[in-house]
């Protein structure tokens, strides 16, 4: 266990000191969502909110709403682009060295999750804190509620992390994933429109990403006022894919690593 | 000791014939490789490009797994438990990649040695010694992209000792490095196998590198081991032969007829080569005044001859070309 912890850490500040060395990363990566959530933003301004179908959006807390829809995507979305700059490793021939050592393989990809997670997203989470801080008269948050279901989701986004890095590593061939998962992630999980009035195959859709239960409860509880009870439903749904996330994982691991020692494909880019 | 025995590696590799047709190749990278390698040895690998070194190293380090074959590595099954050996491994590979060159060079060091699982006081104090041996304690804290190439080859030397490995493999490491850089790194691979007792395994395309080092060599090519033994035993096998440079001035053909039948008196199986206005003669019989006798009779103005210091290099040549000829006869 010690040893696990030793690899994360030290996976988490090599990748921190190799891609984010620069300040200006920081900036850069936040600049895209923020530009996006502005969108957004001046979009729904257009539309008399008052009338809308979902009870707990109106036009004095669509600004919330939106933010904490942008602050998780940002959190589920860097861990996609963590493992596009982990395949990178497979260029560097370092990805073979990592291989080498007899360390866990789950710790290198929780690392590299950790890492990304929080250093990609973390200009998004104080600028949305800040705002959200402003604007707290709009808030009716569930306290409770928020202390239990915040960890809950750290943990899937950086399950959802891992996982998608391990798939990354099978081959080079799955950067598609990259593409299929990063728009229709943000279109589908309800970061600017709620599921909710999504049409019937769409709604199906968003099924499949863990960010839509993720947004569903946080919003729940922070604009809604909803305890535990409310949404336990949502909640055990995540708990059921995190269960879900970790034995694809450590399955895809294996997989991979069959894969690799079979093929040599490990530096093959 | 390691031990392999009869190992093979078989890839499959697909080949895009159109957009939507792929078929299936097998590839024998690795055909049938037996060897060993004791603890305080330098073993040396040789053979030419796509010889199957680095599939062969790749398999001992359980990179990869063999299609076919056993692998005991001191008396472990080290196929079924990759694991357990590769904490008393490591390798090293030639080139600049394989290391984060954004990190320091103690940065990355002690990023694989936390990979290693080692112990925060041990590792700072080895990474400190490390840094020592290959020379880049002035330059510990700069990034590694602002090394020379050399500065970083002695960095992935050290990072391959950084888990104190008990076998170490090496697959081409000096490649791309000066003589003099060379030199010292070969001075500190003996000391690894001498001094520390480790067993060393070393591919090379630099046969003086070979020759240099190994306490024993294997010859692959085509996947397949031509030849082993110590150096003196491969020297004496191959250069039982001696081989001489002639010229003379005015040059052909006939001259060349009438030497090789002269010189087959003497030695039937001797080969007399003709090529670029010059005869290369191996033969196994010393043959150095026979030729100076047939210049005189034949009163030939000598240009040059002389006789050919035995070189590993030419051994390769010949016995891959020997092993190819056997091939295609077969085929
Ligand atoms: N991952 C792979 N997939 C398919 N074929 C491979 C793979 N790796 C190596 N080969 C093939 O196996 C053969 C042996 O390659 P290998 O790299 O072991 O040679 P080598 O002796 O190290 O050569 P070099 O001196 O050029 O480094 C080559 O024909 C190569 O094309
Ligand atoms: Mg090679």
């Amino acid at each position: 266990m010690k040893y696990f912890i030793k690899v994360v850490l030290a996976e988490s500040y090599k990748q921190h000191r190799n891609y984010f060395n620069n300040k200006m990363i920081y900036v850069s990566l936040f600049l895209w969502p923020l530009l996006s959530f502005l969108a957004s933003y001046y979009s729904y301004k257009a539309f008399d909110l008052e009338e809308s179908a979902i009870s707990y959006i109106n036009s004095g807390n669509i600004l919330v709403f939106l933010l904490i829809g942008y602050m998780a995507m940002s959190f589920f979305r860097s861990v996609v682009q963590s493992a596009w700059r982990f395949s990178s490793e497979r260029q560097s021939g370092t990805l073979e060295y990592i291989y080498l050592s007899p360390a866990s393989r789950l710790a290198v990809l929780m690392g590299n999750a950790l890492s990304s997670v929080f250093e990609s997203s973390v200009v998004m989470l104080v600028f949305g804190i800040l705002m959200i801080f402003y604007n707290r008269e709009s808030l009716h948050a569930n306290v409770v509620g928020l202390v239990v279901v915040m960890p809950i989701y750290v943990i899937m986004a950086l399950l959802w992390g891992v996982f998608i890095n391990a798939c990354f590593l099978y081959s080079r061939d799955t950067d598609f994933l990259f593409t299929i998962l990063e728009e229709p992630m943000e279109i589908f999980s309800g970061v600017k429109v709620p599921v909710m009035i999504f049409p019937g195959w769409a709604k199906l859709l968003s099924c499949i990403f863990p960010l839509t239960y993720a947004l569903e409860a946080l919003r729940q509880v922070t604009l809604n006022n909803s305890d535990l009870g409310t949404i336990k439903i949502t909640v055990l749904i995540s708990i059921l894919i995190i269960v879900v996330l970790l034995a694809a994982t450590l399955i895809t691991i294996h997989i991979v690593e069959k894969h690799v020692r079979k093929t040599g494909n490990i530096i093959l880019f | 000791m390691i031990e392999i025995k009869n190992l093979q590696k078989v890839y499959d590799v697909k080949r895009r014939q159109s957009f939507f047709h792929m078929t299936r190749e097998k590839v024998v990278a690795v055909k049938d490789i037996s060897m060993r390698i004791d603890k305080g040895q330098i073993v040396g690998l040789l053979g030419i490009n796509g010889a199957g070194k680095t599939t062969t190293i790749k398999m001992l380090t359980t990179l990869i797994e063999p299609t076919n074959g056993t692998y005991s590595f001191d008396g472990i099954d080290a196929i079924a438990n990759p694991d357990l050996v590769k904490r008393q491994i490591n390798m090293i590979a030639g080139g600049e990649r394989m290391i984060y060159w954004r990190l320091t060079a103690y940065e990355n060091l002690w990023y694989y040695g936390q990979l290693y699982g080692i112990d925060n006081t041990l590792l700072k104090k080895r990474i400190e010694k490390l840094l020592q041996i290959v020379g880049l304690e002035d330059k510990a804290d700069l990034p590694v992209e602002t090394y020379s190439k050399g500065m970083k080859q002695r960095l992935q030397i050290a990072r391959g000792l950084i888990n104190d490995p008990k076998y170490i493999f090496l697959d081409e490491p000096t490649i791309g490095l000066d003589a003099v850089v060379t030199q010292d790194l070969h001075k500190e691979i003996r000391s690894l196998a001498k001094d520390q007792g480790k067993g060393i395994l070393l591919t090379s395309h630099y046969l003086s590198e070979v020759e240099e080092l190994c306490d024993y060599i294997y010859l692959v090519n085509k996947g397949e081991l031509v030849i082993e033994g110590t150096k003196k035993e491969l020297t004496d096998y191959v250069f039982a032969r001696n081989r001489y440079v002639f010229s003379v001035r005015g040059m052909d053909k006939k001259i060349v007829c009438r030497l090789r039948d002269n010189l087959r008196m003497i030695d039937p199986e001797s080969e007399v080569l003709f090529e670029d206005g010059s005869c290369t003669i191996i033969s196994k019989a010393e043959l150095s005044s026979a030729i100076a006798e047939f210049a005189l009779k034949e009163k030939l103005v000598i240009n040059e001859l002389h006789k050919q210091e035995p070189s590993l290099e030419q051994a390769v040549i010949k016995l891959s070309k020997n092993l190819e000829r056997k091939d295609t006869q077969i085929a």
